[in-house]
């Protein structure tokens, strides 16, 4: 049985080191940036449609390991004490968790382009840290006195994301021996790392942060638990269909996954009809938007497999959309809550009464903010429009409004450290 | 003035961050009472167990109250029954969220 949200003990102190969280959070801006440029360097492949190059291979794990996977750890030593109040199992081992994962990233994104052979030994060093990581949340989650359903969606993600690591290990050695479920291991990788880890965890954490962030009362979640349900179970009978090869289960899981999407949706629909906070943050609205895209791409998915398409370049784009504008777009949205609440916490928690201080709204360009978004969903549907119709100039245009729209994200979130 | 108005009135200073709305008119103040030796007992909650500025607010309640020259121990408690909910809002809070 999967228990509802429950309450806490009142009186807990729950603030994590404020460096620890930055210290992913930083390393992960910087990864993205990178992954942008080194994305407008390679238009050529983006125009053609050609995903399975080194180079490319070298900004997508910059962009999920260094950018995507590292925020989410970093947000996650914050999040995890405030969705559960549970203080952090030992800050000490995180800190190490932090260099050993961030050289490892460094080192295997370098090396899938420049140095292929030795990509184990930087993907090792990233095993570590993410183990190391998966037993602190363990060590850390396992104090939660009562489950609720968030620690069924999280559990799950942190479970998955250890199958993308070991799926990815076994990718990596299979480039270095050969090996011939090369393909299989690549789909089991990409399904765990963005539908199991990314999207479950966003589930998970949506439950707690949509209604804190628009001051939602009275909502029921009844629809929690059999996302929670028809969510996994699609994607398990969509890694049995492709490790078996039964295209009549792609269907019947792309369908399932459709059905949990829509009924997380439907939960979301309901705590914002009950929002007592009228007018939403301009981020955190992007962040909704994001639940928006990603329901249309699972969607999209669902038709795609029942028309039985299978074009690489509309899957490999599909994919690219759906790290993009579901999964890349949710982080950054809440990444401008998240930084102004780290930061305030850290700079004025503790002159509250004795001196004025800035509210956190205070501490953002909320309208900067929205500009950046709007720019980069434009850069995003353009790219991938010029691409799939094969116009190479507006390829490199698009592609360029991303990455300087990502210098200017990072900017603006440095920015708030100097509030 | 009655001490037990001082203290609320030093917690309209109170301000949560992410509203921008004080404590008391966000209902967040469930009962203050002062003992006879002056020491002042807060009771209170937040719009959401497990609020991340949990610290922050309790901690300036405590400061607000301290700075009241009669005051001679504070203690302010955080509870969750009864669980706050939006009609515990002044009607200013509310217009302020609209």
């Amino acid at each position: 049985m999967i228990p509802a949200l429950n309450q806490p003990a009142a009186n807990q102190k729950t603030e994590t080191n404020i460096k620890l969280p930055l210290s992913f959070i930083m390393f992960g801006l910087g990864s993205f940036v990178i992954s942008q440029i080194i994305l407008f360097l390679n238009s050529d492949s983006l125009t053609n449609g050609v995903f399975r190059m080194p180079d490319i291979w070298m900004a997508a794990h910059f962009l999920l390991l260094g950018w995507a996977v590292m925020v989410v750890m970093g947000a996650m030593y914050q999040l995890v004490p405030v969705a559960f109040l549970t203080a952090i199992w030992n800050e000490t081992f995180g800190f190490v968790q932090f260099f050993l994962t961030a050289a490892g990233v460094l080192f295997l994104s370098l090396s899938l382009s420049f140095f292929p052979a030795y990509a184990m030994i930087g993907g090792g060093l990233a095993v570590l840290g993410v183990i190391m990581f998966l037993f602190q949340m363990l060590m850390t989650l396992t104090r939660q006195k009562q489950k609720n359903i968030m620690s069924w969606f999280v559990g799950s993600a942190l479970i998955s994301l250890l199958l993308t690591i070991i799926a990815g290990f076994g990718l990596t050695w299979s480039m270095k021996y050969g090996f011939s479920y090369h393909n299989h291991l690549l789909q089991t990788h990409l399904l765990f790392g963005l539908t199991g880890w990314f999207t479950l965890l966003i589930f998970g954490f949506s439950y707690k942060m949509v209604p804190m962030f628009s001051l939602s009362h009275g909502f029921e979640m009844k629809w929690a638990k059999k996302a929670f349900v028809t969510y996994c179970g699609g994607l398990v009978l969509l890694l049995v269909s492709v490790w078996l090869e039964m295209p009549a289960g792609l269907i019947s899981a792309w369908g399932l996954m459709f059905a949990g999407f829509t009924f997380f949706v439907l939960d979301m629909k309901e705590i914002l009809q009950k929002r007592i906070k009228k007018k939403l943050d301009r981020p955190f609205l992007f962040s909704l938007i994001a639940i928006g895209f990603g329901w249309l791409l699972h969607f999209a998915a669902f038709g795609l497999s029942l028309f039985q398409v299978e074009d690489s370049r509309i899957w490999s784009w599909g994919i690219y959309l759906y790290i993009m504008i579901w999964i890349i777009f949710s982080i950054m949205g809440y990444l401008y809550k998240i930084v102004p609440f780290l930061w305030w916490t850290h700079k004025y928690s503790g002159h509250v009464g004795k001196k004025d201080v800035p509210v956190l709204k205070d501490m953002i360009q909320e309208k900067w903010g929205s500009t950046l978004f709007i720019s980069l969903t434009i850069g995003v549907l353009g790219l991938t429009s010029a691409s799939l119709l094969h116009v190479p100039a507006l390829v490199w245009g698009f592609q360029g409004i991303i990455s300087v729209t990502s210098l200017c994200y990072v900017s603006s979130i440095i920015r708030v450290l100097t509030r | 003035m009655e001490l037990v108005k001082r203290v609320e009135e030093a917690l309209y200073q109170v301000i949560d961050p992410e509203l921008g709305i004080n404590i008391v008119d966000l209902g967040l103040v469930y009962d203050i009472h002062v003992s006879q030796n002056n020491d002042v007992h807060v009771k209170m909650t937040l719009t959401t167990p497990g609020c991340p500025l949990h610290d922050s607010i309790v901690g300036g309640a405590e400061t607000m109250i301290y700075g009241i020259d009669e005051v001679n121990d504070v203690k302010v408690d955080l509870v969750w029954h009864p669980a706050w909910s939006p009609d515990k809002m002044s009607a200013h809070a509310k217009q302020m969220l609209m």
